[in-house]
């Protein structure tokens, strides 16, 4: 295996492409709503990018909870009717999901490649990347995802349908999600990038949704996935990661040494997987099966990322080797280092 | 005879029923507001000086159904379907066709059918087509440009005059490009808008030309409602503030931590 060539950067074309297509791919599959692939993607493709093609699950479910749901439960009406749509919803989303399971998130959403190329852009800038999250930190994180689900996806918009809340709370986590900032800039248009002085609703949410924007751009610079550890869409991932083909497996064989490698390697600072010596399927709620913690585990089979029951990726010492080389060698690059080393050699030629 | 048939004729209009209200209460500030879209049942709109004509219901899935004027009036049935649906009024005088288009908007199960199919298909002789339509949801908004298209027999016209006019008095003339494609700028053109607030006004605008096909003139009309630009209320330049603050204090805790984690 070549120093360069390897998963993780397999993953980066599959992003690039990714990006590209669900960001600006409304040019080859339609401008319409019904032209789109899902109406329900796993990932955060943001509905008011026109030249997008697809929309997030969020999105439809938001209204499907205030104008669908709310309604009946408001009108006293059928509440099958009510709740059927949000399931054909689910549905859709589910049949996209088992294919590739959380990996929707690690291969890809926009957002996250987007937070990798800030992370990217942090490294070679110099500035300091932080291999990890203090463990409290991940620990008091790890609730906000949930709080996003259940209160910005679902609740908010479900008062606002039933009438106790005013219009403009019908599709709150739309109001703040930076992909609806980043997707529409990314296609010229500015119009989302707005302070909204309507009223004090729109006017509190528009400030929220700018200020948390900028808030990732900066932190993504130095600490992996920011947005990702509240993302409500991992969140709603994480009820369904069991039905998935893809799955991360560990064979805790007494070969695994609890060395921390893998945990270290993790992006969103997972710290169970080298503690966990029990579960078969580490799938953790917060994994993007991005694959790291399988490139970075020295030992052979201990983990692995395995569809329905074929491995398609296996940790291996030889690999690790020469992943562990690649990646000293890549994080050595950077700005600070450039410069130093161009004032060391212009100080030896002054000499 | 035929010169005033005609003149009564030029003033075909469809409107929906909201804004015929807000055009006789004579108040131009906030009228009575309507939400757009948000029903699920019937809607009505008013065909001016429709006496006549043929009107016929395009449903999303392209079937049709023939619907009746009654005291000025149309009632777009409940077609359970959701997705736009477009409304055409027909007069056929022999050697002078006029048409008349509306597109709404109508709620429902999924159609599951592109709104493209709908403005591709002729629908009638002499027609203007949005090009795109507003995606669902979405609408015309003052100072946004859109495109539409000029059809002769279902062929785009070149070089054919547009004349855009909106119910608060703007005009604009555009020629037809070779695929026979025009872009307007919806006028700003509402009275008494206060900066800063939300206004949810609409008003109509009309999109017509003519033509003259051997001994047959055709007139057609395209007609539409249009909001108030959000930018009077949303403010980029602001936005782009919250965002520098953002930045800073994203900027300010990935220092604290880094500081933090130099000391332990
Ligand atoms: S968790 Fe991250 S990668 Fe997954 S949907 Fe949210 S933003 Fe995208
Ligand atoms: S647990 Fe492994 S696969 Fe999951 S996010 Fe962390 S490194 Fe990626």
């Amino acid at each position: 295996m070549s120093t360069w060539i390897n998963l993780s950067l397999l993953r980066k074309l599959v992003q690039i492409s990714a990006f590209i297509f669900f960001v600006y791919g409304g040019l080859i599959t339609g401008y319409y709503l019904e032209d789109k692939i899902s109406g329900a993607l796993p990932a955060l493709s943001c509905a008011y990018d026109f030249q997008g093609s697809d929309l997030c699950t969020l999105i439809p479910i938001q209204h499907q909870m205030d104008h669908r749901l709310g309604e009946v439960i408001a009108k006293g009406g059928n509440l099958m009717m009510g709740i059927m749509p949000t399931l054909i919803t689910l549905g859709t989303f589910l049949i996209f999901f088992v294919v590739l399971n959380k990996a929707f998130c690690g291969w890809i959403c926009p957002v996250g490649t987007f937070q990798e190329v800030m992370q990217l852009i942090g490294q070679k800038l110099g500035l300091q990347r932080h291999e990890s999250l203090p463990k409290k930190w991940v620990f008091r994180l790890r609730p906000v995802k949930w709080f996003m689900l259940l209160v910005l996806v679902f609740g908010l918009p479900l008062l606002t349908g039933i009438g106790m809340l005013n219009h403009d709370m019908g599709d709150p986590f739309c109001r703040i999600c930076p992909s609806r900032i980043l997707t529409t800039l990314a296609t010229g248009e500015t119009s989302q990038l707005t302070v909204d002085t309507a009223n004090t609703t729109t006017l509190v949410f528009s400030v929220l949704g700018d200020f948390l924007f900028g808030l990732i751009i900066a932190l993504a610079l130095t600490v992996r996935q920011p947005f990702c550890r509240i993302c409500p869409m991992l969140a709603l991932h994480a009820v369904f990661r069991k039905l998935g083909f893809l799955r991360l497996i560990k064979n805790a064989t007494p070969r695994c040494d609890r060395c921390g490698l893998c945990a270290k390697a993790c992006p969103m600072d997972i710290h169970e997987i080298h503690t966990d010596m029990q579960s078969r399927n580490v799938t953790f709620e917060d994994c993007t099966l991005c694959g790291r913690c399988v490139e970075f585990c020295p030992d052979k089979d201990v983990l692995q990322l395995k569809y329905t029951f074929i491995p398609v990726f296996s940790s291996s010492p030889q690999y690790f080797k020469q992943r562990k080389k690649s990646q000293t060698q890549w994080e050595r690059k950077n700005l600070i280092s450039w410069f130093k080393q161009f004032r060391s050699k212009t100080e030896a030629k002054v000499q | 005879m035929q010169r005033q048939r005609l003149r009564s004729f030029i003033a075909i209009c469809l409107l929906p029923l909201s804004a015929v209200a807000a055009s006789t209460d004579g108040s131009e500030k906030k009228p009575i507001e309507q939400p757009a879209h948000d029903h699920r049942g019937a809607k009505q709109i008013t065909l001016e000086n429709g006496e006549g004509a043929t009107i016929t219901l395009w449903k999303p899935d392209l079937s049709t159904q023939t619907l009746n004027l009654e005291h000025g009036g149309i009632t777009i049935p409940k077609t359970g379907l959701d997705n736009y649906h477009a409304v055409v009024a027909e007069k056929d005088w022999g050697n002078h066709k006029e048409a008349v288009i509306r597109y709404e908007y109508m709620f429902g199960r999924p159609s599951k059918q592109s709104p493209s199919k709908l403005t591709a298909v002729e629908k009638t002789d002499f027609e203007i087509v949005p090009d795109p339509i507003p995606r669902e949801h979405y609408r015309y908004h003052s100072l946004q440009t859109w495109g539409f298209l000029v059809r002769l027999h279902g062929k785009p016209l070149s070089n054919l005059e547009l004349i855009l006019q909106t119910t608060h008095g703007s005009q604009q003339t555009v020629i037809s490009d070779q695929y026979g494609r025009v872009e307007f700028q919806i006028p700003d053109d509402f009275p008494n808008l206060v900066a800063g607030e939300r206004d949810k006004r609409s008003a109509q605008f009309t999109i017509s030309s003519r033509y003259r096909e051997g001994d047959i003139a055709y007139q057609t009309q395209l007609n539409a409602d249009y909001r108030i630009n959000p930018t009077h209320w949303q403010s980029t330049q602001l936005g782009l503030w919250v965002v520098g603050i953002g930045i800073l204090a994203g900027g300010y805790l990935g220092r604290t931590k880094k500081i933090k984690e130099k000391r332990t």
